[in-house]
């Protein structure tokens, strides 16, 4: 954690924390996955002066909630954009598609300004903000981002919550 | 030792290739012209020998070369067989025109009558390590897509783009996304994605029976396969299993196994021997090699010749060289079996360096070797010009008796030329046409027979030395 100097003072401590919780709050990183929000700092270790510049660094335990998809994990989600190959729904910060042919063959994609998927009686809709029960089949990690591919072709997963009718 | 491995390819060839044709895909299948299961009969044959040449083996199998090129190539592509490619004078070619040869393939740049071409000879091999591995990974490759259409585990949808043939997965996905938002463009050109389905067990029609029949009917027919296969495959896994634990047998590259198979030869009873191990393959001109070849030298009587014969030799100093040359640096005047070959090897054709080419291939001499065979080629060579300018003398008066006894005292190279004409008695018909042309082997041969003769006969030699 670098600090400039002119946070040094009495609220030095504070001031780092603050920062800290800023800074780490929202990013990814591939072993741990999301870090969602900082629970509790453990330890601040003595800083370290940066050659040239007045800036210090100092080392930060602390401990967090993460969020992490993994293979096989049952998850909600909302909609975001459908596609005629699938769409894609967000399940907090990590974003999952789903494919069109991972969705029950009996819902069929129709076109408009509401794209949507049906049931051929009409009965299920998946459009943008709906939620949906997904299972994640498969997940990608880079360096910095998560992405998952999802299914809702088994038992239990689908449309939960239908915002027209909400 | 090498029996199960054979067998292990014996069995893929019948699970896998069964219905390769060598035919291209845009020719047509006629009945008559079709030939499926020619991969199974190639690799049957490779089976049998070690390392092949391939116009070789074609001949031997009778198939086009361009058939079986295409059918190798395909299986060097499958990683079962290595391949080797090489350039050397071709084998029992005829000798053509200054002309022609100058015109021929890569030549080898050498100033002066050209009578030398090089070619390029393939040779393949089966490449048993691999193999083991090839198999097994094909295996579980298809018991893996199996079992994952079973347990529709493998849903990761592919894409692929029409245009550029660029393929996707759905793990792309978010980056494909289109401006408009309704499908996925590719990266490179910008053509409209297309989905690739997996599918195994395609859905036919009869969707109307509604999802969950039509998914019972997919399992149904995956199972289905997943057991055949099983059952189809048991013989070709239990292979697998016997060969798991031997020891790989290995050739290894071309001109190892070259050397081990020649020297073994040598080692085994000179050059008879030695035939049979690297006979196959090598010998692409019928030559025997057994004393009796019989050889008519085409020797223009320049020493340019000579010399272009012997850089001809130093250029190629990387190829292994004929037995008999080893032993021929050893001692000049004993001929045993080896020497015999000599003269027929010595001639100034560049056929004759071919069929000496041919043998170079069927050992490795050292360096110090070579240099010791040069010496004895220039010297041989300079004897022979002698030797062919008196008896260019002596044919004009009937004293070739004399004439012809003269040289045969002079070196050593003389007696190594006596006694094979003594042994070759009635191979004197081919000499009898050396002096018309001022041929210096001929002339040791016009001791015993008549040489006024013209030259009418033509043996029947396997290979015609003479010059055009």
């Amino acid at each position: 954690m670098q600090l400039h100097p002119r946070y040094f003072g009495r609220n030095l401590r504070d001031n780092l924390v603050s920062k800290l919780m800023k800074d780490v709050e929202g990013t990814c990183s591939g072993r741990h996955g999301f870090v969602v929000a900082v629970t509790g700092i453990e330890n601040i270790g003595k800083g370290l002066i940066r050659d040239g510049t007045g800036f210090v660094t100092f080392p930060v335990k602390y401990q967090c909630v993460v969020f992490r998809p993994f293979k096989g994990e049952i998850l909600e989600a909302v909609v975001t954009m459908v596609n005629k190959m699938g769409f894609f729904a967000e399940a907090g910060p990590v974003q999952i598609f789903v494919s069109n042919h991972l969705i029950p063959d009996d819902m069929e994609f129709q076109s408009g300004d509401m794209p949507n998927y049906t049931t051929s009686d009409g009965s299920v809709k998946i459009q943008k903000d709906s939620e949906v029960r997904l299972k994640i089949i498969g997940t990608r990690v880079d360096a910095t981002e998560i992405f998952c591919i999802g299914t809702i072709k088994d038992d239990f997963l689908g449309v939960i919550n239908d915002p027209t009718t909400v | 030792m090498i029996e199960p491995y054979n067998k292990l390819v014996k069995l893929a060839a019948r699970a896998f290739y069964d219905d390769l044709t060598s035919k291209g895909d845009n020719q047509p299948k006629t009945g008559r012209s079709d030939n499926r299961g020619i991969a199974v009969v190639v690799l049957d044959a490779l089976t049998r020998r070690q390392w092949v040449r391939e116009e070789d083996l074609a001949k031997d199998l009778k198939l086009h070369t361009k058939q079986l090129r295409r059918t190798l190539r395909f299986f060097e592509e499958e990683k079962i067989i290595t391949r080797d490619h090489r350039r050397e004078t071709a084998k029992g070619a005829k000798i053509y025109s200054a002309a022609v040869a100058a015109t021929a393939d890569a030549t080898t740049g050498k100033e002066g009558e050209e009578k030398v071409k090089l070619h390029t000879h393939s040779y393949c091999c089966l490449d048993y390590a691999q193999i083991y591995d090839v198999v097994r990974y094909r295996l579980h490759r298809m018991k893996h897509k199996l079992k994952d259409e079973l347990e529709n585990k493998n849903t990761i949808q592919q894409y692929i783009c029409p245009n550029c043939g660029k393929r996707y997965t759905a793990f792309d996905a978010p980056r494909l996304l289109s401006r408009n938002g309704e499908d996925f463009d590719c990266e490179s050109c910008d053509g409209k994605l297309d989905v690739e389905s997996d599918k195994l067990a395609a859905q036919e029609g009869g969707d109307g029976d509604g999802d969950e029949n039509a998914r019972r009917r997919r399992r149904e027919k995956l199972k289905d396969m997943l057991q055949k296969m099983e059952v189809q495959l048991k013989p070709l896994i239990d292979q697998l299993g016997r060969v798991k634990d031997l020891p790989v047998p290995e050739f290894g590259s071309l001109q190892a196994w070259e050397a081990r198979a020649s020297a073994a030869g040598r080692a085994a009873n000179g050059d008879n021997a030695g035939d049979s191990k690297s006979h196959l393959g090598y010998n692409g001109a019928p030559m025997p090699y057994s004393g009796d070849t019989k050889v008519v030298v085409d020797f223009n009587g320049t020493e340019g010749k000579g010399e272009g014969v012997k850089s001809e030799t130093d250029s190629t100093s990387l190829k292994v060289l004929p037995p008999w040359m080893i032993t021929s640096g050893m001692n000049l005047t004993k001929e045993q079996r080896g020497e015999v070959k000599q003269e027929t090897k010595m001639d100034g054709t560049s056929t004759s360096t071919a069929a000496q080419y041919t043998d170079e291939k069927k050992s490795t001499i050292g360096h110090d070797d070579k240099n010791i065979q040069d010496e004895y080629i220039k010297a041989y060579y300079a004897a022979l010009l002698k030797k062919q300018h008196e008896l260019e003398e002596a044919a004009k008066n009937p004293q070739d008796a004399n004439a012809a006894d003269d040289p045969s005292s002079s070196t050593s190279i003389r007696k190594v030329g006596d006694k094979y004409k003594r042994e070759e008695d009635d191979d004197g018909t081919e000499w009898e046409e050396a002096p018309a042309r001022g041929n210096g082997i001929g002339a040791y041969k016009v001791d015993l027979n008549v040489e006024a003769d013209a030259p009418a006969e033509d043996d029947e030699d396997d290979i015609d030395w003479e010059e055009g």
